[in-house]
């Protein structure tokens, strides 16, 4: 469970992110959705404790992301935009790190990962160094590291950047299976159907600031509009569509 | 504080497998050695090489002064003909120095006058300075024997003419040339101990954020300042093997080189002075990391961070470069400067002097406290948000 309250950032004179608020409930996917620059991935940063908010509070199932970063942070598995490998260790050695960071270790470790492995297909790739992998093939790893410690609260920014169709898919068949297991799922994104179809609400963000809240038929009711594409383009405020 | 060691752990075993950029480590950590034997050996030659060589001196006009010239060969020196352009020569470096004897020599010399003669040399060409001595003495020495064969024909003593005589104790040997060189042997140990870290803080700082890994390492729970301490801690193991290696391969150059023999000096360099030059040198390597992650992690990228480390390891090793020309005693207020203390120390070492065990203290203390306070500054950044944008 997260939520987010009131969050405003600037950096220097610009304001990046204007009184944010939303609430990513347990067992539901919750999109993030506008267009590039809107201020989605800076929204997820404070979330994620990695930039402190000028202003506004969230919360990791209870813990203040503020007060409590490390907290927070437990709770917490993270596909950041930035993405970057090790790429003289190993998928697995580049995991088992991160396993080990939030302090598993041994048998209990290693047999999560190879879960992870089936999972997500990459026993192939597991015990090769990450040097020259694909872009679908660094994802999973990322992923994977980013869930290993198996947290309650999963943040995806952008999650099928890059990625080809059936990768995109499979990342989108993966994030369904998470809220299905019960977890607190937030998803960024400006591709809008990646959105409809995939996510329980949706927070429309616009300039920095939250322009519509809510499920499909909400959306569509709050813009009046007959279809979600039209709903987001109303709520955007742009006829030139999301990427402005 | 388990985190830290893992930390470590992982950049360790990451940088190990850059072998590329370790090899070269290690290839600048034998630079010093391979340098200082190599000078050795050259300096080494110009100087065995004075005295028991004969002396080649191109002489124009030697038909005029038989007398001087049998005079000179006995004193093992060999009269050649001079180039066309003695002075020319001399310039150009093909002879060392030149000796012109005028035409109206051998009628001066006969009739009491003064005569002159003119000896062509450069005086700013190190290489040339035993031969151009061994002229001017020679010349000097005839001077002084013929003004007194003549003094002693109109039987005067030739005393007379020398009211003081100047014995000479000079303590600037040739040798003090070759402590010279020796007082840059700290130099180069401080310059492989910041280079071993070097590349490794880099790696972990400034190259991970450049990799976009740091943002995903920093949203693991995990105190920023532990993230900063297991990387600069990493880099001590590599600061330490080119530490070693660089001991070893002076080690090496003073049991190969015959040392004694080629500079007339003894160097203290066994097995001990190691250990004890090894051990001063420790708290440099903390010190190298601690400064190296300050600045690594304020670089935006790598190669920021790389045009600003090379200097890094210029600055400690500065104090060195000055302590090979103007020596200084090792004070007090010397072993509060890190770096500067321990070069000194080294130096002592190298001479076998005794040591003081406090000033050792004091220069282990001082650095240890310059280290805290940079490390301190570099959490200080590490928490920020500025380390994730650059």
């Amino acid at each position: 469970m997260i939520q987010a309250h009131q969050l405003s950032k600037s950096f220097k004179a610009v304001r990046a992110v204007k009184d944010v608020s939303f609430s990513a409930p347990n067992g539901e996917i919750t999109g993030l959705l506008g267009p590039n620059g809107a201020g989605k991935s800076t929204t997820l940063r404070m979330l994620y404790a990695l930039l402190k908010p000028d202003s506004g509070s969230a919360t990791v199932d209870g813990f203040d992301v503020r007060e409590n970063p490390l907290e927070a942070q437990k709770r917490l598995g993270v596909l950041a935009d930035a993405r970057g490998l090790y790429p003289r260790l190993t998928s697995r050695e580049n995991i088992r790190y991160y396993g080990r960071l939030h302090g598993m270790e041994g048998e209990a470790l290693e047999k999560k990962m190879d879960e992870l492995f089936a999972l997500l297909e990459m026993r192939e790739i597991a015990d090769r160094k990450t040097e020259g992998f694909s872009t679908g093939e660094k994802s999973k790893v990322a992923l994977a590291r980013a869930l290993v410690h198996d947290p309650q609260n999963i943040l995806l920014d952008e999650p099928t950047n890059g990625l080809d169709v059936m990768s995109a898919r499979a990342m989108r068949q993966f994030v369904s299976r998470l809220r299905d297991e019960g977890k607190c799922v937030v998803f960024t994104s400006h591709i809008m159907q990646e959105v409809a179809a995939l996510c329980n609400r949706i927070v429309i963000i616009s300039r920095g600031e939250v322009v519509a809240n809510g499920n499909a038929d909400e959306l569509k009711r709050q813009t009046g509009k007959e279809t979600l594409e039209d709903a987001f383009v109303a709520a955007i405020g742009s006829e030139e569509g999301l990427l402005r | 504080m388990k985190s830290i060691w893992v930390i470590f752990q992982k950049e360790v075993l990451d940088n190990i497998r850059d072998r590329r950029t370790w090899m070269t480590g290690v290839f600048w950590s034998l630079f010093g050695p391979i340098l200082m034997g190599a000078m050795i050996m050259l300096l080494g030659k110009t100087l065995t090489r004075a005295l028991d060589q004969t002396l080649i001196l191109p002489t124009a006009g030697a038909e005029n002064a038989p007398n001087l010239v049998a005079f000179l060969q006995t004193l093992n020196i060999e009269i050649t003909p001079a180039p066309n352009d003695p002075k020319a020569a001399v310039v150009a470096g093909d002879i060392n120095v030149a000796l012109i004897i005028p035409a109206d020599y051998g009628d001066n010399f006969s009739e009491g006058k003064t005569a002159s003669l003119q000896l062509i040399y450069d005086s700013t060409r190190q290489s040339a300075a035993t031969d151009i001595e061994r002229a001017k003495t020679s010349l000097e020495f005839y001077n002084t024997y013929i003004s007194a064969l003549r003094l002693t024909a109109r039987g005067i003593s030739p005393e007379v003419i020398r009211a003081v005589q100047i014995k000479k104790a000079d303590v600037a040997t040739p040798q003090s040339q070759a402590l010279i060189f020796l007082s840059m042997l700290p130099y180069f140990i401080i310059f492989a101990i910041f280079n071993g870290a070097a590349p490794v803080i880099t790696d972990a700082t400034a190259g991970e954020r450049e990799r976009g890994s740091l943002e995903p390492l920093l949203i693991n729970p995990v105190k920023r300042g532990n993230v900063a301490l297991g990387k600069a801690l990493a880099a001590i193991p590599f600061t330490l093997i080119n530490l070693f290696i660089t001991l070893a391969g002076f080690a090496a150059i003073f049991a190969i080189l015959p040392v004694e023999k080629l500079l007339g000096i003894q160097i203290g360099f066994n097995i001990g002075t190691l250990v004890a030059v090894f051990l001063v040198c420790l708290p440099i390597t903390l010190l190298a990391c601690a400064v190296e992650t300050l600045i690594a992690s304020f670089a935006k990228t790598t190669k920021e961070a790389g045009s600003y480390l090379p200097f890094v390891s210029l600055i400690p090793s500065l104090p060195g470069i000055a302590l090979a020309f103007l020596p200084v005693k090792p004070a007090l207020w010397t072993m509060l400067i890190p770096t500067f203390g321990q070069q000194i120390l080294i130096n002592q070492f190298l001479r076998a002097e005794p040591i003081s065990a406090i000033n050792i203290l004091i220069s282990a203390l001082a650095t240890l406290l310059l280290t805290a306070a940079l490390m301190f500054a570099a959490i200080k950044l590490y928490e920020g948000e500025r380390i994730i944008r650059g």
